[in-house]
C-alpha cells in the first residue's frame, strides 16, 4: 500500500491534536507489549511495528501498522491498515485492510491507539490458521481505486478468531 | 467474516448480524445489500432533516402526525394533552435519549437558576470521574468530555461573563462539535455506572440480549460507541450516576381498554444518596427534572403545560 490510500487529509482539530499528544506521551511511558512506534513530527500518521506474540502462529514475525487520524479524532475512528505485506490471517486482506468491528461501527472515543493495538494483537494471537479471507481477491480488486476500509460495509460474523 | 461491497451509508446496520455471505446466492445477496443500503440511506437522510435539537412545538403537532393513524394513539395524545403542552424533537440518530437529556437538563438549570442543583450535580460528576479512574480508564480518554460538559453547565448559570442565553443554548445543542461531546460525556458516565454496579445491572443486561454478553461487552458495544440506542439500563444508570430523576412517558399502541386509554410513564428515581434532597426518596415526592416522550425507538423532550 502506498501513502495515496490515506483519507483526504484535513488538519487535526485543536481537541484532536491535544488528545493525540496525550496519547503519545502515554505511549512513550507505557507502550503496549509487542509494539514499537517511532515518534516523528507527524502527529496525524503513526507507523507502528507489530511483533507476533511468542507461541502463536506469528511468533518472530514483524509487520507495520499505519494509523491515520481524522480531523475530529477521537469522535471519529482512525483508519488502521497493515502496510503490505500484511500478515496471513482470515480477517486481514492482502491490501492490509482489517476486518475488526472496533475500527468501524463499534469505535468509541473511549478507545485509544494502544487499545486498538492490543485488540489487533489479540486477533492475531487467537488465529489457528494462516490464510486470507475467502473473498480476498474480490475485495482487494474493489479497493483498487484507493478506497479506505472505513468506506467498506463490514459484516462481523465471527468473533471466535 | 467477510465484507460487503458498497459504500457504507451510515453506522446503523447491526455489525453483529450473522450474514453468511458466502453461503447465499450471489444475486440475492447483492439485492439484499442494495436494499439495506437504500434503507439506511433513507434513514440517514430523514434523520438529518431534523436538527439535533428541534424547536419547541405545541403538542398538537403530534396529533397531526397521526391524523389518519391509530385511534388508540390519537386518544392517548389527547390524554397526554391534559398534562403536557409542548414537545421538542430530537434527531433520530441513536443518540436521542442522551441528546434530549442534555438539552432538557441544561434548559432546566438555565430557567431555574438552581445553584444547589448545579453544585450537587458537579459533585456527582466528580464521583463519576473517580469511578472511571478506578475502572482503569486513562484520564485523557474522558477528560475533554467532562470539561466540555462542566463548561456548558457553568455557562447556563446567569450573571457571569461566560453566561449564555436560551437561544445560545439551542445553538450549542445543534453544534456537532459541542453536542456530540456532551452526548459522549453521558455515555462515559453511563458506562462507568453500569460497570461500577455490575452485579446490579447484569441480570437486566442478560435479559435484554440474546447472546450471553458480559457487562463489559455490553458497555463496549452498546453504551460507549456513538449512535447506539438507549433503553432502561442506560437511563437507570445515567439517572443514578448524576442523581437526576427522569420521567419517560410512553406513547405506544398498547392498551387494556380502548374507551379508557391511559398514558403510562415510568419515573427513574436515583437511588438514595444521590438524590437532590438527602432524605427525600419515594417516587411520589421526587419531581422529575427531565421528561421525555418515548415512542418505540425514539425519545423527544416533553413539556408540562
Amino acid at each position: 500500500m502506498t501513502s495515496s490510500s490515506a483519507p483526504s487529509r484535513k488538519v487535526l482539530s485543536k481537541i484532536a491534536c491535544n488528545r493525540l499528544q496525550k496519547e503519545l506521551v502515554e505511549w512513550q511511558v507505557n507502550p503496549p507489549a509487542g509494539f514499537k512506534h517511532k515518534v516523528t513530527d507527524n502527529l496525524q500518521r503513526w507507523v507502528i511495528e507489530v511483533n507476533g506474540a511468542p507461541g502463536t502462529l506469528y511468533a518472530n514475525e514483524s509487520y507495520q501498522l499505519q494509523v491515520d487520524f481524522p480531523e475530529n479524532y477521537p469522535m471519529e475512528a482512525p483508519q488502521v491498515v497493515f502496510v503490505p505485506p500484511a500478515p496471513l490471517h482470515p480477517h486481514i486482506y492482502s491490501n492490509g485492510h482489517i476486518c475488526l468491528d472496533i475500527l468501524y461501527d463499534s469505535w468509541s472515543p473511549a478507545m485509544t491507539v494502544s487499545s486498538i493495538c492490543i485488540s489487533i494483537l489479540s486477533m492475531l494471537s487467537s488465529s489457528t490458521v494462516k490464510q486470507r479471507p475467502a473473498d480476498n481477491d474480490r475485495y482487494v480488486k474493489n479497493c483498487r481505486n484507493g478506497r479506505s476500509p472505513k468506506e467498506t460495509r463490514w459484516w462481523f460474523h465471527d468473533d471466535k478468531v | 467474516m467477510e465484507n460487503e461491497e458498497g459504500l457504507q451509508a451510515d453506522g446503523e446496520s447491526d455489525p453483529k448480524a450473522p450474514i453468511p455471505v458466502s453461503e447465499v446466492d450471489a444475486w440475492e445477496n447483492i439485492r439484499d445489500d442494495d436494499i439495506m443500503q437504500q434503507q439506511s440511506a433513507i434513514r440517514a437522510e430523514e434523520a438529518e432533516k431534523v436538527p439535533f435539537i428541534g424547536d419547541k412545538e405545541p403538542l398538537s403537532v403530534l396529533a397531526a402526525e397521526y391524523e389518519s393513524g391509530s385511534p388508540i394513539l390519537l386518544k392517548k395524545i389527547k390524554v397526554l394533552g391534559e398534562k403536557y403542552g409542548s414537545i421538542r424533537r430530537t434527531r433520530g440518530d441513536g443518540n436521542c435519549f442522551f441528546r434530549g437529556f442534555m438539552f432538557s437538563y441544561l434548559e432546566h438549570i438555565l430557567e431555574s437558576q438552581d445553584q444547589a442543583e448545579v453544585d450537587r450535580v458537579t459533585t456527582n460528576v466528580e464521583k463519576c470521574r473517580e469511578t472511571l479512574q478506578a475502572l482503569g480508564y486513562a484520564d485523557f480518554t474522558f477528560e475533554d468530555f467532562f470539561a466540555l460538559f462542566l463548561e456548558q453547565l457553568e455557562s447556563v448559570v446567569q450573571g457571569k461573563e461566560t453566561s449564555i442565553s436560551h437561544d445560545e443554548l439551542v445553538i450549542r445543542s445543534r453544534d456537532q462539535s459541542i453536542s456530540d461531546y456532551i452526548v459522549m460525556f453521558f455515555r462515559f458516565v453511563t458506562s462507568g455506572e453500569i460497570k461500577r454496579r455490575s452485579e446490579f445491572f447484569e441480570p437486566f443486561i442478560l435479559g435484554m440480549t440474546n447472546a450471553t454478553a458480559t457487562v463489559e461487552q455490553f458497555c463496549k458495544s452498546s453504551v460507549e460507541p456513538m449512535g447506539e440506542e438507549s433503553d432502561h439500563v442506560h437511563i437507570t444508570a445515567l439517572s443514578d450516576a448524576l442523581g437526576v430523576p427522569i420521567r419517560v412517558v410512553y406513547l405506544d399502541r398498547s392498551t387494556y381498554d380502548i374507551d379508557h386509554v391511559i398514558v403510562n410513564h415510568h419515573d427513574f428515581i436515583p437511588s438514595a444518596g444521590h438524590l437532590p434532597s438527602a432524605g427525600g426518596g419515594s417516587s411520589e415526592t421526587t419531581k422529575p427534572i427531565v421528561t421525555l416522550l418515548y415512542r418505540p425507538g425514539h425519545y423527544d423532550i416533553l413539556y408540562l403545560k
